[in-house]
Formats: C-alpha cells, sequence, structure tokens
C-alpha cells in the first residue's frame, strides 16, 4: 500500500492556477524562507495515524512516504495561504465554521444534566415524551375489484360469520400481504400500513366484536379490535436517554447561539440596503 | 485572482458533488393466475395442512417492512456544505426519524411518514482526525495544558481554549499526550456518538457508515457506501478507508477485512451510480487492469452483497440500448458522461448496468468458479442536504443548491464544457424495504446481507419474492402468502439450485400499493441470463397486472393508462389495482443454464416532483421537462445454479 495522496483534480487545478496564475504575483515578492521541522512527535503521529487505518505500522518506505507527503502538503498549505488561495473558499470556510460549532458543542456537552434538569424539561415539554395510544387489531380484507360492482355488500355478508365462528377469520376474505392482525401499534404505525383513513375509521370502533366494512387505501376491511392502550406519559427513569438527548439538544443549541452572540459583538456588521420587498439587487 | 480562486473553489465543489455526487408468457401459461375470488375455508383446508388456533404460531420469518435510506449526506461532507447544507448528523437523524427540521436554506421539513431506519454516510475523506480535547478523558488530564483547556471548556471559555489550542498547535507546543493518535479527536468519532444517541433498538436504528468516494481516473464513480453491523466501541476502533488512502476498491476490501478482524465486527459494502462511472463499476477486469480471478470474485461478492440500482443521479437498472424491447428501460436516465462530465465512449454502457451485470456475473460463475456480481437491490436518496426525501410530493433535491426554489428545475447540477446536468433531471428517490424480523442494526444489517430487500423509487409498496419448485397457483390464495413462500421457496436473495427432473422454476410474487401513493399498473418478473453460446439475455414476463387487460398481439400488454392532471399535480386511483399477487412458472427453463430472476412492480402514473413544483411555485416548465413518473420496485433477485 503506498500512502502517496492521489492528488484530487481540485488539487491538480489549483497547483495549475499556481504555476500560471499566480506566477508573477509571486516572482514579485521575496523568496520565502521558512523551515519546516518534521519533529519527532510528528512522525510519531503520521505513523499513529497510518497504523489506525491500516492496523500496522507503516514500513521504513512508507513512512518515508508519509513524512514526504507531509512536507509537501505544508508546503503548499503556507504557500496557499500566502497567497491567500484559503479566502472564498467555500470548502474552508464551511470547514472552519464547522470546528468553530464543534468547539461549542463540547463546551455544551462537558457538564451533563441533572436528573432535577430533566425532570423540568419533561414537565415543560410533555408532548415530546408521551407515548401514543395504541390499538391492536385483526382484519379481514376484501379486494374490491374482485367483488364489483358492491364490494360493500359482499363484506358484510362476512360479519355473520365472522362473528359465529372465532376460527373462520384465518381464512376469511381475500389474499393479502396485510397483516391479519396487528399488536398494539400507535396510529402513526398503523397508518403507515393502512392509511390515515383506516386510522380514522377504526379509532371509533367497540373492541371486542367484528366490525365494518372499514375502507382503507386498498380496499374494504372487516375489523375486530382486540386492545387499546391509553397514551401515558412514562416516568423519566424509564426514559431517561430520549429525556437527555432531547435535552442537550436544545441546551447545545442555546449555548451555540450564546457564543455566537458573544463574538458578534465584537464585530460592526454593516449591510448595504436591499429591497424593500427583500429581493436581490438587480 | 480572487474571481479565479472563487471560480476553482466552485470547481472543486463540483468535483467532490461528482465525488459524491418479452413476452407474455405470464398470460399465457396456465400457472399464473390473477383472478381470484373469495377463499372459503375448504379451500384452505385443502391448499394447507390443518394449524393449531393461532396462525401466528410457530411463525419466526420476517413479517414486516422496514423502510430505510441508506445514502444521507450531510453539511459535515465537504461537497454537501461547499453547496450551503448546514445540517449535520443530528438534524439528518431527527429528519429521517419523522420530526420537522429547519432546511439550510430555511424552508421547514418533515417527511409524510417517518423512517425505519437510516445511515448517515458522509464522505470519509472529511472524518479525519480534528485536535479537540476529549471530556475529561483521564489520560489527558494528567498533562497540565491539556487540563486546562478542558477546564475552560468546561467553564464555558471553549472559543478561548480553542484559539489557544491552535496557537499551541502553530507552535507545535501541543501537549504529547494529545499526539497519542488514539486520543486525536477525530470527525468520525463524533460521528459515531451522535450515530450511538439516536439508536433506539425496537423504534428507530441508527447506521455507522460512510461513503469511500473514489473517482478513479477523473470522475469514473467507483463510490461505496460501508455500513456497519455494530456500534460506536467497534466502529472506533479504526480510521474510516479515505480516497487519500487508495481509489483502488480492492484496497477498501482489504481494510474492510483488517477492520473484521481486528473487531470482530461485521461490514458490508453497498456501490453505487455505475451509471457514472464510465464503464467501470461492472468492468471485466480489475481496477489496475488485470483479468479478473477467482479470488477477486470471491471478495467482491463477500464485501458486496448489494447494489443501490436507483438514486437523485438516475436510475440504473438498465438501459434502453441495452434492453431495446422493454419499454419501462428509459426511465430517469443519467447517462451522458461520468461525474466529472467526461463523456461517454461506445462500450461503456454494457458495463454499468445492474441487469446486465447480474447476467454477466452467471457467465463469470461458469469460467471463474465464483460470481463477483451476486448482489441484492436497495435504494438511497445520495441527498447532499440531511433531508431524507424521496417523494415527488415532497423532494428536497440533491444538495443545497438546488432545495425548492421556483429556478431549481433548470439550475445547473453538474456542469462542464462537455456535459451539464440540469435540475429537472434529478430523480426524486429512493427508499430500500427491508424484510426483518425487528428493527435494530443487527435485524436489517443481516436482512441486507442476506438480500432480503429492496428497492422503490420512492413509494413504501409492501414486496414478495419467493422462488421454489412447487409453488401452485393456490399459494396465491391465501391470507399469509409468506407462509407458503417460506415453506415451499426461498426468499428474495436466495438459491435455487439443481432443478428437480422434467421441473421448471416456480415463483409466488406479490406486491400491494403504498396507501399515500398510486395503484400498481403491473408486477413483472425479470429473467436474465446467458445462453449456450455464451450470449446475455434478458426477458420481461408481465406477471400480473391491473383493469383485466389483454396482451396484444405483439404480445406486449396495452399501456395502464393516465389518470395524472399535471396543472393541479393530482391523480385518482381509478385505473391499476391495489394489489397484484401471482404464481409464474418460467416456460422457457433450461435446466443446464444458470438464470437469475428479480420482480419488478410498476405504479400507475402520478405527478413528478416537477409537477408539483410547477404547480407550488405557479411556473411553467419547458417542454422537455417530464411531468409524470411510474415508480417503480426491484426486488433482490433469485439466481438459479444447475
Amino acid at each position: 500500500m503506498q500512502r502517496f495522496v492521489r492528488e484530487p483534480l481540485v488539487h491538480f487545478l489549483l497547483l495549475a492556477l499556481l504555476v500560471f496564475g499566480a506566477y508573477g504575483l509571486v516572482s514579485r515578492r521575496e523568496p520565502a524562507t521558512a523551515t519546516i521541522d518534521v519533529t519527532q512527535a510528528k512522525i510519531e503521529q503520521l505513523a499513529g495515524l497510518f497504523a489506525k487505518t491500516w492496523q500496522r505500522p507503516p514500513t521504513a518506505q512508507e513512512l518515508k512516504g508519509l513524512i514526504d507527503d507531509y512536507v509537501k502538503e505544508d508546503i503548499y498549505v503556507r504557500e496557499a495561504l500566502r497567497l491567500g488561495l484559503d479566502t472564498d473558499d467555500e470548502v474552508i470556510r464551511k470547514r472552519l465554521r464547522m470546528k468553530m460549532e464543534f468547539v461549542s458543542d463540547a463546551e455544551a456537552e462537558a457538564t451533563p444534566p441533572t436528573d432535577i434538569q430533566l425532570q423540568a424539561y419533561m414537565d415543560a415539554h410533555p408532548e415530546a415524551f408521551r407515548k401514543p395510544p395504541q390499538i391492536a387489531f385483526e382484519q379481514v380484507y376484501i379486494n374490491p375489484d374482485k367483488h364489483s360492482p358492491d364490494a360493500s355488500a359482499a363484506a358484510t355478508a362476512l360479519l355473520e360469520p365472522l362473528r359465529k365462528d372465532a376460527s373462520y377469520a384465518a381464512t376469511a376474505g381475500d389474499p393479502s400481504l396485510l397483516p391479519p392482525s396487528l399488536p398494539l401499534t400507535d396510529q402513526q404505525g398503523i397508518a403507515q400500513i393502512f392509511g390515515d383513513d383506516f386510522v380514522a375509521a377504526i379509532i371509533t370502533l367497540a373492541p371486542g366484536e367484528w366490525e365494518g366494512p372499514v375502507s382503507s387505501a386498498v380496499g374494504l376491511h372487516l375489523v375486530k379490535v382486540t386492545d387499546r392502550a391509553p397514551g401515558i406519559l412514562p416516568a423519566l427513569g424509564d426514559i431517561r436517554p430520549a429525556v437527555e438527548r432531547e435535552w442537550m439538544n436544545d441546551h447545545r443549541n442555546a449555548v451555540e447561539q450564546q457564543r455566537f452572540d458573544d463574538l458578534l459583538k465584537r464585530y460592526k456588521v454593516t449591510v448595504e440596503p436591499i429591497s424593500a420587498d427583500g429581493s436581490p439587487p438587480p | 485572482m480572487k474571481d479565479l480562486t472563487r471560480g476553482l473553489a466552485w470547481l472543486g465543489a463540483l468535483y467532490l458533488l461528482g465525488v459524491s455526487m418479452s413476452a407474455m408468457a405470464g398470460a399465457q401459461d396456465p400457472v399464473a393466475s390473477d383472478d381470484i375470488g373469495i377463499i372459503n375455508p375448504e379451500a384452505a383446508a385443502h391448499a394447507f395442512p390443518k394449524r393449531g388456533f393461532s396462525p401466528y404460531a410457530g411463525r419466526n420469518y420476517p413479517t414486516r417492512v422496514f423502510w430505510g435510506d441508506q445514502h444521507v449526506h450531510t453539511g459535515w461532507s465537504a461537497d454537501a456544505g461547499a453547496f450551503g447544507a448546514t445540517l449535520g448528523p443530528e438534524d439528518a437523524l431527527r429528519f429521517a426519524r419523522g420530526e420537522q427540521v429547519t432546511s439550510s436554506l430555511g424552508e421547514p421539513a418533515k417527511l409524510s411518514r417517518p423512517l425505519d431506519w437510516v445511515a448517515v454516510t458522509d464522505h470519509s475523506d472529511a472524518a479525519g482526525v480534528i485536535f479537540e480535547i476529549r471530556d475529561g478523558n483521564p489520560n489527558l488530564m494528567i498533562d497540565p495544558i491539556a487540563k486546562r483547556w478542558h477546564d475552560m471548556m468546561a467553564s464555558g471559555q471553549g472559543v478561548q481554549a480553542a484559539s489557544e489550542m491552535i496557537a499551541a498547535q502553530s507552535n507545535n507546543k501541543v501537549p504529547s499526550v494529545m499526539k497519542d493518535p488514539r486520543l486525536a479527536m477525530s470527525i468520525w468519532e463524533k460521528n459515531t456518538s451522535i450515530m450511538e444517541k439516536y439508536n433506539e433498538p425496537g423504534r428507530f436504528t441508527a447506521f455507522i457508515g460512510y461513503e469511500w468516494t473514489s473517482n478513479a481516473g477523473g470522475g469514473d464513480n467507483l463510490h461505496r457506501n460501508v455500513i456497519y453491523r455494530d456500534g460506536k466501541d467497534k466502529a472506533d476502533e479504526m480510521l474510516p478507508m479515505t480516497t487519500f488512502d487508495s481509489e483502488n476498491p480492492e484496497d477498501l476490501w482489504k481494510w474492510m477485512s483488517k477492520w473484521e478482524e481486528k473487531t470482530g465486527g461485521s461490514l458490508l459494502a453497498i456501490p453505487h451510480n455505475g451509471n457514472l462511472s464510465n464503464g467501470k463499476m461492472f468492468a471485466l477486469n480489475t481496477f489496475e487492469g488485470n483479468p479478473l480471478t477467482r479470488d477477486w470474485a470471491e471478495t467482491r461478492a463477500r464485501w458486496e452483497p448489494m447494489y443501490e440500482i436507483t438514486q437523485i443521479k438516475g436510475d440504473g437498472e438498465t438501459h434502453p440500448s441495452l434492453s431495446p424491447s422493454d419499454e419501462f428501460a428509459n426511465f430517469e436516465k443519467w447517462d451522458a458522461a461520468n461525474l466529472a462530465g467526461v463523456p461517454k465512449q461506445p462500450g461503456m454502457i454494457e458495463h454499468e448496468y445492474a441487469r446486465q451485470a447480474l447476467a454477466e456475473g452467471l457467465k463469470l460463475e461458469a469460467s471463474l468458479g465464483v460470481n463477483p456480481f451476486k448482489f441484492g437491490f436497495v435504494s438511497g436518496t445520495d441527498t447532499h442536504t440531511g433531508l431524507a426525501t424521496a417523494e415527488e410530493d415532497n423532494f428536497f433535491g440533491k444538495h443545497t443548491g438546488v432545495e425548492p426554489s421556483p429556478h431549481r428545475w433548470e439550475h445547473d447540477v453538474i456542469k462542464t464544457p462537455q456535459v451539464t446536468v440540469k435540475g429537472w433531471q434529478m430523480a426524486a428517490a429512493g427508499y430500500t424495504g427491508v424484510w426483518a424480523t425487528e428493527n435494530t442494526r443487527e435485524a436489517i444489517w443481516d436482512a441486507l446481507k442476506r438480500k432480503e430487500a429492496y428497492s422503490t423509487t420512492g413509494p413504501r409498496m409492501l414486496v414478495r419474492f419467493f422462488g421454489g419448485w412447487d409453488f401452485v397457483p393456490a399459494d396465491a390464495q391465501t391470507r399469509m402468502p409468506a407462509d407458503a413462500g417460506y415453506a415451499k421457496g426461498v426468499p428474495m436473495g436466495g438459491d435455487l439450485q439443481t432443478a428437480p427432473a422434467g421441473k421448471s422454476p416456480t415463483f409466488l410474487a406479490a406486491a400491494m400499493k403504498d396507501p399515500l401513493s398510486g395503484n400498481l399498473d403491473r408486477m413483472q418478473i425479470i429473467k436474465a441470463w446467458a445462453d449456450a453460446s455464451g450470449k446475455l439475455q434478458e426477458k420481461v414476463y408481465d406477471v400480473a397486472w391491473s383493469d383485466g387487460r389483454k396482451p396484444g398481439a405483439d404480445g406486449k400488454l396495452p399501456p395502464v393508462g393516465n389518470t395524472v392532471d399535471v396543472d393541479n399535480a393530482t391523480w385518482t386511483n381509478t385505473i391499476g389495482s391495489p394489489e397484484l399477487i401471482s404464481v409464474w412458472k418460467d416456460p422457457d427453463f433450461d435446466p443446464k443454464l444458470r438464470a437469475v430472476y428479480y420482480v419488478r412492480v410498476i405504479e400507475i402514473p402520478t405527478p413528478r416532483w416537477t409537477a408539483y413544483d410547477q404547480k407550488r411555485f405557479g411556473i411553467k416548465m419547458s417542454e422537455n421537462v417530464p411531468m409524470t413518473v411510474q415508480e417503480r420496485a426491484y426486488t433482490s433477485p433469485i439466481w438459479y445454479t444447475p
């Protein structure tokens, strides 16, 4: 494995720029006199990073390649900075911005929240943590394509046999990929499979008996609601990781905003007038 | 000078984006059956031995599809950031879980329905080390300078600490303890921490993953997503492979092998966008131009069980020039060039698309002993906005430069002197459906590994596909087709071996519409093989369809029709079927020849995202912009080996 960097096109183009575009600029200046010390610590770090990817130390030749490449990169970076090539580079700017955000993140995450803070957060945002109500049911599917013109009548005709014979549900109705029954599932989960109309219809069904027909996006259904569970707000102890995650998310955003506001105070920002409707200047 | 720099930065960003960026036999075959009435208990008893009261007892196969996107970039990908994406992995995860987030351009964004899982796959090239002090790390705390920085951060002076760190680094006065690579904070470790926080077994799966983005030879797309089965503890043991390390996929496979040896964990890689590889994705020689070997084929098949067949940058199933008799082949094509805009030459397209690769794989298996292209199908969005949107009416685009706006359709997504790809050419695709036993990293990853998963262009259709020797029409008439499927055959991704004397393979296929999307037009089984002379062959069989249509004299099923009202971006489900189920037997089976079969499900026409944009922004796009789409699903194949 060679650790020689294969220069991406962008580097090539930047190099071309250096040679052709900036030659005059460079030549007008005094030649740079700078030293690059590749310290023992740096060599250890290069070798260490290689080992972290490849799970073995570099060979002598690879290490030389790593060092040569580091020197090359360092010279390019220094020259690029000298030429101002870092300014107006979207990639570099975004990366620096990201690192500033990381610094603020690290600060926000340095102190974990206490139970008291988390309980207060839960009290303030109960809806975010409430377990939605759930419904369990069985269903028998009637495919309207196979019972035109009156699928509803075909469905209704099945109600009586279903109510009389508990084992009939296992075979009644039309073939389908739909699950014949769902365990306790929240409305969103049911809607994922059966659609919103179906959910709206079964919410009102009395449990314990075959009812219907109920229509869904795929056809008609006879439905027996078998169980219901009300929505509850769990105790903090049962959902602490989720509460901590949400708390931290808010906290991190607040800290970042605070740090940014502090920085903003150090700048005087002037914006030239824009048109009244906010559209860009012509 | 400044302008030139900006131009180059733009070009660089563009480059990085690039980086990231039949016969109707079914109708004639007496085994095929679509017209099935209500089944009664007698008929069911006839089809199946009597079971106990609970129909679910003893059932341990996957009964649910878990929906996800294995290909999401955030602002942490340098190219995404360059286009203005400010959302990070945390935003991407919250969005995928169904929460509302604010897009990089300030637009509120929310999915119609949550996803069950996601893999955030930022480019590994940007996942490298940055100096950062980890909170209270005891090894760091023994160094007074590191401890000072930590305390500064803890007491709210993070920015000052950072500037001191930067100064120290530039003066080479960084405490030696921080030069220990185990302590050097990488973006990778930050990424894996976030994935860990949002991964909730049973509710939402956040895979650890990255994209290794090789653009060999100047833009030939050999990209792979690496997906981890395991958690942070193992993922952090090695830094991800970058293209600075190597652009050769064989080196990625070596890296994966090393990682597994070291950690005892499991990885798989998912290639994508062969359509932008200029003939390299399924080339018949190695990266370095050498002949393929058995060892190479084994290695590729081991690490790459899945292929991303459809995404925003085009559909990769097949190409009209390769499948001239397939009227659905010309679908969302990006076929002019590679990612850097290098135009395609004759002979490249043959090695870029999945259907031909499946057939080529059978031929290679005959000569090498192993099929290197034995893959199933997944989708991804490859979004660079952090927003995993694949629905036509909620499409946030390839990157932040083409997030919803009145002009995005005419913006350039890729622009080089030879090739321009316009905004309207983006495909709002796609999601992956996984038949897994539960929503956990392990269960979903295992299903991907065994190829029990399928691709759609966005809608969440349910699709089952089983192969066996003894399926009969009654198997399609039961309440639980999967019971027969698993009992008598293998699911998608499986193998059929050595045909019993006189038997042809039979297939049980079933599809159900997405409740929020269009009805189904037809379900097809596509067969690919190499004939006795070694020539690649393919055939598309319609096996079930809607509205009682009859194939024409040319054997072709008439089009399903079109209810789309483009001006209002609406349609009606007055055509098409909500469900299609069929048992089909291969009428042209030759037991001596290897063959591969997969299902393609086609929806009725619905409004394309361009129609929604036109309506919402009150604009008029040019005539050449397609306004309707027939969404589809591709299942992972089933292989027959003599």
